[in-house]
């Protein structure tokens, strides 16, 4: 069974011009031991949904339908109280810049025991040294010691992660856990996550705008486009066989994936439409070589073996 | 002819402060690098090891402990100096829209660059749009303020500025960082486009090797603040000769999912320039150290046609590495 199940999800966002609707329409689920990642040009509303499933939405943000079952409950359903209490015990988030998480006058180690005291019940020092040593700090009891500002970005995210472990969630939810680092400690964050997927028996929703991250580390993609996932599939399928336009499109104009010296790269041109007025029908038809005239009908969504495309004109 | 920029045995210090006031420390050791005429350098490395404070160095924003910096085979000193070389190479600042004030209109700022350096404009709102058009942005952009823009635009924006004085070099710090793929892309042709155009010659700074594959015709490696590895983009790639380079490639994630890493390309972080190893100073992470690695520093020596690196076994490692590389492309 899933552990984390969104269901018809949508949430818009209260802004001048009128209602910005954010994500639409999305359901999507991550089961133990499974690693999901959620990829989408930026604006496509991957770190809304991942505030919604963590219960984190800011102000000016409404769930305008849709379910969040953890663990089989739907927690939009409880109680405001019981909902936060859920959440903060059983979900826990790693965002991309650890600094935004730590207070910068407390040492790492009076921030992880308040952290395990408020979240994970009574956990002792060497508990956390433990889990500090597990995500791979090298001298855990001097880390303890540290302030946030005196530990390099790798190490504060390493951080981040031992204190959303030590809560022992459900599942562990990570919104660009390296696109602030530099690429050796980009690899070394990936390779935490793949053995976490094993060692911690939860699920991990990884949001990430890198391909390369979604490669090496994810299970399942979902492929967002203007708030809607527009397709779905197993990470090998994903990359050898798109079905998509918008999924083909990213995947063609990746500077990683384009042979070097092959002239000017592909690119998609355009921008992602203006989210307060969407069209009636396929949002990226504007952007995309395959739009004919049924595109501007609702797009109807197509489900085939473990994979799902929305689009007028691609099968699952 | 003379390469646009030559930096000679380059150094830079930077005081300690607190009571040792005099000391200082070692941030850039004795950097060599030159970019041609038309030429694209890419200066990699993780973080910290001291590549904006070279192109700050360069552009005169900080000081210089030692060796010399020439634009064009003319030394660059002193006040005057810098002056002119801020004129004729242009910097794109690593956070685009950051770097642009926030009152200010597109189109003032793309100009701005005449008025900083006293240069007579007649039409300004003609040039901002000449400018704009250059990047392929309209010209109702310039009206439009900074936090209007998208990050795509803020970088475009970047660039029209720094070829308002039609320079011949351009110092560009992670040029794609934070971008979307769709726009990075945009960004790379456009900088290929003007090259073309105007024969500009690049320095591009950033750990994102896709990024140098596609745009440098020559990569130069930095650890600690010394040149480790230098050369030909496409032969570093294809059998780089310093395990350092090596790892670097190795943890770059590939976008496919069959070909992920199992082990760990590189381990731990980069050693504090406080406490910098001995020997050869990759020696505490480097897979191939031996015995004397700890105790004698190797030196930057040449390796072939147009090559250097600065490893004890560079030689071995770059036909061990070029056989390797030519059986999984087989
Ligand atoms: N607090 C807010 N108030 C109003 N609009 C918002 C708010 N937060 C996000 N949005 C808008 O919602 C849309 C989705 O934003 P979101 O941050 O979820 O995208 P994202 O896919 O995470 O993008 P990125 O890759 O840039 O992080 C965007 O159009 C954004 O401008
Ligand atoms: N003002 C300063 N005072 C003291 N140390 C500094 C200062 N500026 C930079 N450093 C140190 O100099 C070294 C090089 O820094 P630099 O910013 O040049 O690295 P970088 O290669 O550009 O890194 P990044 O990829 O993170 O941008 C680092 O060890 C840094 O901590
Ligand atoms: S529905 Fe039409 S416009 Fe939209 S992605 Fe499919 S082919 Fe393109
Ligand atoms: S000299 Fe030794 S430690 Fe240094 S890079 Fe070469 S093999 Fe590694
Ligand atoms: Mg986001
Ligand atoms: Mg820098």
């Amino acid at each position: 069974m899933s552990v984390l199940s969104v269901e018809g999800l949508s949430v818009s966002y209260r802004v001048p011009g009128g209602r910005l609707q954010a994500v639409r329409d999305v359901s999507l689920s991550v089961g133990r031991g499974e690693v999901l990642g959620i990829m989408g040009e930026s604006g496509c509303g991957k770190s809304t949904l991942a505030a919604a499933m963590i219960g984190l939405l800011p102000q000016g943000a409404e769930v305008a339908a849709g379910a969040i079952r953890l663990n089989g409950t739907d927690m939009l359903r409880l109680p405001g109280e019981e909902q936060r209490r859920l959440r903060g015990q059983r979900i826990a988030m790693v965002f991309q810049d650890p600094m935004t998480a730590f207070n910068p006058v407390l040492t790492i180690g009076r921030q992880l025991a308040d952290f395990v005291g408020a979240h994970g019940g009574g956990k002792g020092a060497a508990e956390i040294a433990g889990m500090l040593e597990r995500v791979g700090i090298p001298d855990p009891g001097r880390c303890l010691g540290r302030y946030p500002h005196e530990l390099s970005g790798g190490m504060r995210q390493r951080v981040a992660i031992a204190a959303a472990l030590l809560m022992q969630p459900d599942v562990l939810i990570a919104d660009e856990p390296t696109t602030a680092l530099d690429v050796t400690m980009e690899a070394q964050i990936i390779h935490l996550l793949r053995d976490l997927r094993t060692s911690f028996d939860g699920a991990i929703v990884v949001v990430t705008h890198h391909l390369g991250v979604i490669a090496e580390l994810c299970d399942r993609v979902a492929v967002m486009y203007a708030g809607e996932v527009v397709e779905e599939a197993g990470v090998d399928a994903l990359f050898h066989d798109p079905r998509h336009p918008y999924t083909r499109a990213l995947l063609s104009c990746d500077p990683a994936v384009v042979m070097p010296g092959s002239g000017h790269l592909p690119t998609i041109g355009g921008r992602i439409p203006d989210l307060t007025a969407l069209p009636a029908g396929c949002a990226f038809a504007a952007r995309c070589g395959m739009a004919e005239a049924g595109c501007g009908a609702p797009v109807p969504r197509h489900r085939g073996a473990g994979r799902s495309v929305l689009c007028h004109r691609s099968a699952a | 002819m003379s390469a646009v920029l030559e930096l000679s045995r380059m150094s830079v210090a930077l005081p300690l402060g607190g009571f040792l006031s005099r000391a200082r420390l070692p941030i850039l050791m004795d950097v060599s690098l030159s970019v041609g005429r038309g030429e694209s350098v890419a200066l990699v490395g993780e973080s910290g090891s001291g590549k904006t404070t070279l192109a700050r160095a360069v552009m005169g924003l900080q000081a210089v402990s030692g060796g010399s910096i020439a634009l064009d085979g003319q030394a660059v000193e002193g006040a005057a100096g810098h002056a002119r070389l801020r004129r004729d190479a242009a910097m794109m600042f690593q956070d685009a829209t950051a770097s642009l004030s926030p009152r200010l209109t597109v189109g003032y700022l793309v100009t701005e660059p005449f008025r900083i350096h006293g240069v007579a404009l007649p039409d300004p709102e003609g040039m901002a749009r000449e400018l704009l058009a250059k990047v392929g942005l309209p010209p109702a952009m310039a009206r439009r303020y900074p936090h209007e823009l998208s990050g795509g635009q803020a970088r475009r924006v970047g660039v029209a500025r720094a070829l308002a004085l039609k320079p011949r070099l351009v110092i560009a710090d992670e040029p794609t960082a934070g971008l979307d793929v769709s726009v990075q892309a945009e960004v790379l042709n456009l900088m290929a486009d003007l090259r073309a155009e105007m024969g500009l010659a690049y320095l591009i700074i950033t750990h994102n090797l896709a990024l140098v594959r596609h745009v440098a015709d020559r990569v130069v490696v930095l650890y600690l603040g010394r040149v480790v590895e230098e050369g030909p983009t496409a032969q570093v790639f294809a059998a780089p000769a310093h395990p350092y380079t090596a790892s670097l490639i190795a943890a770059e994630p590939r976008p496919d999912p069959r070909q992920r890493r199992m082990d760990l390309a590189i381990r731990g972080e980069v050693p504090s320039v406080l406490r910098r190893p001995s020997g050869c100073e990759f020696h505490t992470r480097c897979p191939m150290a031996r015995e004397m690695c700890r105790t004698t520093a190797p030196t930057l020596a040449p390796i072939g046609a147009g090559r250097q690196a600065r490893c004890h076994f560079a030689d071995q490692n770059k036909d061990q590495q070029g056989e390797q590389h030519a059986v999984e492309h087989r």
